[in-house]
């Protein structure tokens, strides 16, 4: 039992070693990254001190629950989860409220969502997908789907949508409208928006042609 | 290693004497963001306030803007409108108050970019404002062009700008 214990430290000093984290330059080091490793692995290494007669502390679980059997490793940890929720959540996501009922009944009123920044890197922004269009900043931005693509021509004819003067299939809009708008060309870098919900008169809906570099990212949810 | 606390010493000392020249040379983007959230809140206003206060918040908007400043804002529902002059926007502030009960506006974004020559800037601001009895805020962006007057950055210029055409 002891040898095999052996082994595993010594396995394990070996993979700390080739991660940067130890370095098996001297005897006295050895020792005690061994120590560490078996402090780590208390729980795979107490029957060894049991049958050698070894006394062995008993772990403070109060401590285990709070900084971990090893609080070198929990700091380390912490340091990574903060800077990666940092990076996520400052270039690659985007925590939004919704406010308002304009994209009803898929985003209900201050339900909270996510908005991918990078979900444009490698295509264009795409028929049917809801969007984030920002104004001056992201910090309040508008919450839109796409209906109308570059180059295309958009008018509502007694609440339905036709895209270069064919009906388009809108699966989400659960509610009928009753709009009609005379047909708009779309420039080369330019996308037609609208909510979901056009239940109210075309006045009182915030809609229309938004230029490509506004388009933030696409809603996850 | 004997020199690392002098290193980490010089290292902080450095920082507090950077931190320092920020708050007492403050960068013109920084002036110019702060007299637009000072600005923001001027124009609000609520229910409960005292009618004097409500005279002198309105009166000092006008120490934001240049003695020939325009205005040109296209509001949803509103028709465009163009006043030149310091005391007609005085006037139009007093006039809001009159009107409305409460009204709370705010800057969320502030992307303010200054000029090479360091006398002119512009400030691409979200403009979210609550009016009392509606329902929805009203969301705008507004871009404001600022000149640097007697060493005071002056609005000079307010102009609204289309996100949705």
């Amino acid at each position: 039992m002891l040898s095999l214990s052996r082994e595993y430290i010594s396995f394990m000093a070996a993979g700390l070693g080739a991660s940067g984290l130890y370095s098996p330059s001297n005897d006295s080091d050895m020792s005690e990254s061994c120590c560490r490793i078996h402090n780590l692995r208390e729980n795979f290494v107490m029957a060894d001190a049991t049958d050698t007669g070894n006394p062995q502390r008993k772990p403070d679980w109060l401590q285990i629950i709070a900084i971990g059997r090893n609080p070198q490793y929990t700091l380390a940890r912490i340091i990574v989860l903060v800077a990666l929720c940092v990076f996520l959540f400052h270039y690659v996501l985007l925590a939004v409220k919704v406010d308002g009922i304009s994209m009803q009944p898929t985003y209900k009123n201050r339900s909270v969502n996510l908005v991918n920044r990078w979900a444009y890197l490698w295509h264009e922004p795409r028929r049917g997908d809801v969007v984030a269009i920002r104004l001056a900043g992201v910090h309040l931005m508008y919450m839109k789907r796409i209906i109308g693509l570059p180059g295309e021509t958009v008018a509502f004819s007694d609440g339905t949508v036709l895209i270069n003067g064919q009906p388009l299939a809108e699966p989400y809009e659960k509610w009928h409208c009753d709009w009609t708008l005379p047909p708009k060309k779309l420039d080369m870098d330019e996308y037609f928006i609208v909510g979901d919900n056009r239940t109210m008169p075309s006045q009182n809906h915030t809609f229309g042609v938004v230029e490509r570099f506004r388009i933030v990212g696409k809603v996850l949810l | 290693m004997k020199y690392l606390p002098r290193i980490i010493f010089l290292a902080i000392a450095a920082a507090l004497a950077v931190w320092l020249w920020t708050v007492f040379f403050p960068s013109p983007e920084k002036v110019i963001r702060k007299q637009l959230l000072s600005l923001a809140g001027d124009v609000s206003f609520s229910p409960g306030q005292n009618n004097l206060v409500k005279i002198a918040h309105a009166q000092s908007i006008a120490d934001f803007f240049a003695t020939n400043v325009v205005l040109d804002l296209t509001l949803p529902e509103h028709p465009e409108q163009t006043t030149l002059g310091r005391d007609e926007i005085t006037q139009a502030a007093l006039v809001t108050r009159q009107q409305l009960t409460e009204l709370d506006v705010k800057f969320p974004d502030i992307n303010v970019t200054v000029a090479p020559d360091q006398n002119s800037a512009t400030a691409d601001v979200t403009v979210e404002g609550n009016v009392s009895g509606e329902r929805d805020a009203i969301l705008q962006e507004v871009k404001f062009t600022f000149q640097k007057v007697d060493g005071h950055w002056l609005i000079s210029r307010v102009e609204t700008v289309r996100v949705l055409s």
